[in-house]
């Protein structure tokens, strides 16, 4: 990408605080201007240590961060034109909303009368028109959460981090915040990098979505690729629910799909996702609402087994089914509930199937 | 954490090095600033007490101003008459300490090791011109006091720099004419009781404060927050009230002619001839101190009772206890940090105490600070009130080290 | 605090018992010694501690202001003057005992709470990283003289300050009480700044603030109510401390619990009285500064509303 397209650069960044373990590990990924990245990962991935280095909080190790094609490595971070939203929002307690918002543009010693209307047209932007005199204790978490991006965006960074900005908040409010938060995206084109462990809110919002695990980026892509097409079995995992069958790799066939045997000694047919040798040990990922409850039915399944019903949770619009296979493998089905499932019994057999282009062979 | 090791150890071993250096630098920022306080601490607060401290077993002052006297009495072994040198040389000394106009605070030094040294000292100097050779005889005829041994010896026992008599004192021990041990006589014996009677009556002001303090810090934890807020300040009101003021108050009103006597004779339970002796004593001690350290136990209690949640209550009840039982068995012990941090800070002060006692404490009610203060002062035996304040300071830090090791509670941090 | 409808008798007894007790404390032993014994005997017309018939029956003649007067009166050189002309001003300035000992008192105060906030805040700054080594330790050495009694503090300072001519000195005083004061300071500030949330520094930061910027805007604002409380309890520990007074001061560098101290053992009269009623007045305005800015610092750290 030439330097228009992208706005931030990491080159072969390396993080350790202790010199022998690497929080992040050799990570080099483009930031496209204008675009919503999300970093995913469990917590101690390195997604919020890569954050703090983009917002200068932490110096790499090694490596280069590069801000419009320039090092930032060592640029202090009041320099850095970057607004961030903070986990627990970091509201300035013992000043009002208005001398929140306009701490950003005081300190860069704009004129009162700008400062004023940016401050009227930030809380119009986030819908608190009303709030100016309040104090940050006296307003619901929401509230504060909006005052809080607002205070990132009033700046006009071209650049704004958000470090779970919504994790303290309850689900529905949640939920109303990231469609906010989304559209404020749109409608500014700032670009935003976003830090989340849920993985919901990555798929929601997000153009692309880094996913992190043991300091490195195990995949990088749009949400529909990730979750349609994980390329290792730790994203297939994390990224919504999923079953995993450990099995060898048998003959490899020329339409990207291969033979495997699982553990149980069956053969099944399954997406080849990288390049994968005969003998090889895979993981097998098939998401839970691919698979089939009437295997014979439909056209195109490839693959059947038969197992236990263990547990049947009834979720209204559909339900889960916890199968336990004869090699004890157990297995979640989600039947959509379109069709009345006669005859499934808690203790009863079910054979259930997929389609071979729903199971994905991941190298282990 | 995420595990990951880095390939060289070259590399490894140069990032370390970094890290190491860049904690040690932030290290070293936080202690620059730390260290004005600490020095200022050190060199003003530590280092004195210290030096205070060495009184109690150094003391070099009377070797020093009795040098010939000293030189010449090592040799002589401690029984019988000391040889001529031991006369000439306290002679010499004598006429030393005269022409310096010196010889009150060996006077003084002698007096405590046997009464009635004082005069004899300061009658030697007086007219240690006119003492000739040979000096015995001439000592003697000025004073038969000389005669007696047991002068000899106690100016033998002066006569080392570093000696134990100051806290065999505190502890109404001596050494006696013989060299051993022994207590003090008992018509002498003062410093056993007066450490005893300071324990007690701190232990009963401790007592009587978490007796009053108690239910009031109860009420206060769980009254609505702005009710307590302002009985609050009634609380920390003495607490910022001049100590000078509160312990005015109460002479004002104990004393025979004060407050509580004319009401007592008004109602007629007493007659002006009767008026109880309320103050000068170790009531009117235990009254004033217990008024004025309140406040340090009720709000530990406080801060402590804050914390206990009323569910803790409400299940007792709903189980089957009484208010009583829920009150002992449930409250209760969750407030027994609260009442650990209080009495020991209660009882710390208490020890400690000066003002109040020497104001109102009169005969009875003096505690072992004022006898400290009283050495330091008047009798200006050194020695010995740094050995009862050294003790007393064993005894504090003996039982805050005691206390924090016990139940990790920071009772400083009660602000 | 009302009973549940559940309770029994005795536990309605025991309730109002309770009550009443701590009414009594609140009463007997936080309101009327202070204040409503010395308060009014401070205008007794008589030189006594105790109540007058006149003062009972509230006839006027029994209260006068003559021990206020005798608060400048004491150590003037022409006392019949007071009140009349202006020359008498210059005469209590410059000899009323108390007039004397109070401008001691705040003289030593006012330089021992400079000294012991400024110590004491920028150690608790230090204190409050947890990469200092040692903390504990050095913790307890800067806490210590809370602990240590004020009599062998006392003692000790006398020895010291004879030998390195700081005794009987303004500067000794000073430097005595700084130590004395020094904890609240170091304990109030660490407390606050415990409560501090660090991200507020990198907020700061975020929006383009200069680590000096964030220091007064962000920083210094939020713990100044710690700050100020701690230099309020050194300043009232050194305006009310007599110990160290007595062992360290000549009689030019007396102080008003010095001279109260003396008033006390010596010649009791109900000027003590009147004094004691200035310092009541002032120590409830003291008091009313301190919950304000608790108050302040609570609103300011978003623990109410």
């Amino acid at each position: 990408m030439e330097q228009g397209r992208s706005i931030v650069h990491f080159v072969n960044v390396g993080k350790t605080y202790d010199g022998e373990r690497l929080i992040v590990d050799d990570l080099s990924l483009e930031i496209a201007r204008g675009e919503f990245l999300t970093l995913l990962g469990p917590s101690g991935s390195g997604k919020t240590t890569t954050l703090m280095m983009l917002a200068g909080f932490e110096t790499p190790t090694r490596g280069q961060i590069l801000l419009n094609g320039q090092e930032i490595n060592r640029l202090a971070p009041h320099r850095r034109g970057i607004g961030m939203v903070f986990q627990n929002y970091a509201l300035f307690p013992h000043m009002t909303v208005a001398e929140n918002l306009a701490f950003p543009l005081n300190v860069r010693a704009l004129g009162k009368a700008e400062v004023e209307a940016r401050v009227i047209r930030a809380l119009d932007l986030v819908k608190l028109g009303g709030f100016a005199a309040r104090r940050p204790a006296q307003l619901s978490g929401g509230q504060q959460q909006r005052i809080a991006v607002a205070r990132a965006l009033i700046f006009e960074p071209e650049l704004v981090l958000m470090d779970e900005p919504l994790g303290a908040l309850d689900k529905q409010l949640r939920e109303g915040m990231q469609y906010e938060i989304r559209e404020l995206h749109q409608r500014l084109g700032v670009t935003i990098v976003y830090v989340t462990h849920d993985q919901a809110e990555a798929l929601t919002m997000s153009d692309r979505i880094a996913v992190f695990d043991q300091g490195k980026i195990q995949q990088l892509a749009s949400p529909t690729e990730l979750y349609e097409k994980p390329r290792t079995s730790f994203v297939a995992n994390f990224v919504g629910d999923n079953n995993l069958m450990a099995a060898e790799v048998d003959t490899l066939r020329s339409d990207h799909l291969c033979s495997v045997v699982l553990e149980g000694g069956a053969k099944v047919i399954a997406v080849a996702t990288d390049e994968l040798m005969p003998g090889q040990k895979v993981m097998l990922s098939v998401r839970p609402e691919r698979l089939r409850l009437d295997p014979d039915a439909g056209a195109g399944t490839s693959s059947r087994l038969k197992g236990v019903i263990e547990e049947i949770v009834y979720l209204g619009d559909h339900m889960r089914i916890f199968v336990r296979t004869a090699n004890q493998v157990r297995f979640l089905i989600k039947a959509a509930n379109k069709e009345p499932h006669h005859g499934l019994t808690k203790g009863g057999m079910l054979t259930f199937g997929w389609s071979a282009q729903d199971c994905r062979a991941l190298p282990v | 954490m995420t595990v990951t090791a880095i390939t060289s150890p070259d590399d490894s071993r140069s990032i370390k090095r970094e890290l190491t250096r860049s904690l040690r630098r932030r290290k070293l920022q936080a202690f620059v600033l730390v260290a004005p306080l600490l020095l200022f601490i050190l060199f003003m607060f530590i280092y004195p007490i210290g030096g205070m401290l060495l009184r109690s077993v150094y003391s070099p002052d009377f070797a020093r101003a009795m040098p010939a006297t000293v030189a010449a009495i090592a040799e002589w072994p401690g029984s019988g008459t000391p040889p001529e040198t031991v006369w000439a040389g306290v002679a010499r000394d004598m006429l030393a300490l005269q022409q310096r106009n010196e010889a009150g605070p060996v006077a003084a030094a002698l007096n405590v090791e046997m009464s009635g040294a004082r005069s004899l000292v300061l009658k030697t100097a007086r007219n240690a011109g006119k003492l000739t050779a040979p000096y015995r005889e001439a000592m003697v005829t000025l004073d038969p006091m000389w005669n007696d041994a047991r002068i000899w010896q106690a100016i033998k026992r002066l006569s080392s720099p570093v000696t134990p008599r100051f806290y065999l004192a505190a502890v109404d021990m001596k050494v006696d004419e013989a060299g051993s041990i022994v207590s003090q006589p008992e018509d002498r014996q003062i410093y056993r009781s007066l450490f005893l009677r300071t324990l007690l009556i701190s232990g009963v002001v401790t007592l009587c404060c978490l007796i009053l303090g108690y239910p009031v810090a109860h009420l206060l934890a769980n009254l609505p927050l702005r009710i307590s807020n302002i009985l609050m300040i009634f609380v920390l009101l003495p607490f910022w009230t001049s100590l000078l003021v509160r312990t005015t108050a109460w002479i004002v009103l104990l004393q025979k002619q004060g407050v509580v006597n004319s009401l007592l004779v008004w109602s007629h339970v007493l007659t002006d001839e009767t008026r109880a002796e309320l103050i000068f004593n170790r009531t009117g001690t235990i009254l004033a101190m217990t008024h004025i350290l309140l406040p340090f136990m009720i709000l530990p209690l406080y801060s402590v009772m804050k914390t206990v949640s009323p569910v803790y209550m409400k299940a007792a009840r709903s189980l089957g206890a009484n208010q009583f039982v829920a009150f002992t068995k449930v409250y209760v012990p969750q407030t027994f940090a609260g009442v650990a941090a209080g009495c020991l800070l209660v009882f710390i002060l208490a020890v400690g105490y000066y003002i109040t006692p020497a104001l109102v404490g009169g005969e009875s009610g003096t505690l072992i600070s004022n006898m400290i203060a009283y050495h330091i002062q008047k009798s200006l035996n050194w020695g010995l009130a740094a050995a009862l304040g050294a003790i007393l300071l064993t005894a504090i830090l003996a039982l805050y080290w005691t206390f924090n090791r016990l139940t990790k509670i920071d009772i400083i941090g009660l602000g | 605090m009302a009973l549940p409808a559940y309770v029994d008798r005795w536990e309605r007894i025991w309730h109002w018992v309770y009550l009443t007790f701590c009414a009594l404390v609140f009463l007997f032993l936080f309101l009327l010694l202070p204040v409503l014994v010395v308060v009014p005997l401070s205008f007794n017309a008589e030189p006594y501690f105790s109540f007058t018939e006149g003062m009972l029956t509230l006839d006027p003649a029994a209260y006068s202001l003559r021990w206020y007067r005798d608060i400048l009166q004491n150590g003037m050189a022409d006392p019949t003057q007071l009140f009349s002309g202006w020359s008498w001003i210059g005469d209590a300035w410059a000899n009323s005992q108390w007039i004397h000992a109070a401008k001691n008192s705040i003289v030593i105060a006012i330089g021992a709470t400079i000294l012991s906030t400024l110590l004491g805040t920028v150690a608790a700054l230090g204190l409050s990283q947890s990469i200092l080594p040692g903390r504990r330790l050095i913790m307890a050495l800067l806490i210590s003289p809370m602990i240590v009694p004020i009599i062998v503090t006392s003692t000790s300072l006398y020895f010291l300050f004879s030998e390195i001519g700081l005794a009987n000195t303004y500067l000794g005083l000073i430097v005595a009480h700084a130590i004395l004061g020094t904890p609240f300071v170091v304990i109030t500030v660490t407390a606050t700044l415990s409560g501090f949330d660090r991200s507020l520094i990198r907020a700061g930061q975020s929006l383009g603030a200069s680590p000096l910027v964030v220091f007064q805007r962000v920083i210094m604002p939020l713990i100044l109510p710690g700050i100020l409380s701690g230099a309020l309890f050194a300043f009232g520990t050194s305006f009310d401390e007599v110990v160290a007074v007595i062992f360290l001061a000549d009689y030019d560098q007396r102080t008003i619990p010095r001279q109260m101290w003396s008033g006390l053992r010596e010649q009791i009269s109900p000027t003590i009285l009147a004094v004691a009623t200035i310092l009541v007045a002032m120590s409830i305005l003291l008091l009313t500064v301190v919950e304000l800015l608790r108050r302040r610092s609570e609103r300011l750290r978003g623990l109410t509303a």
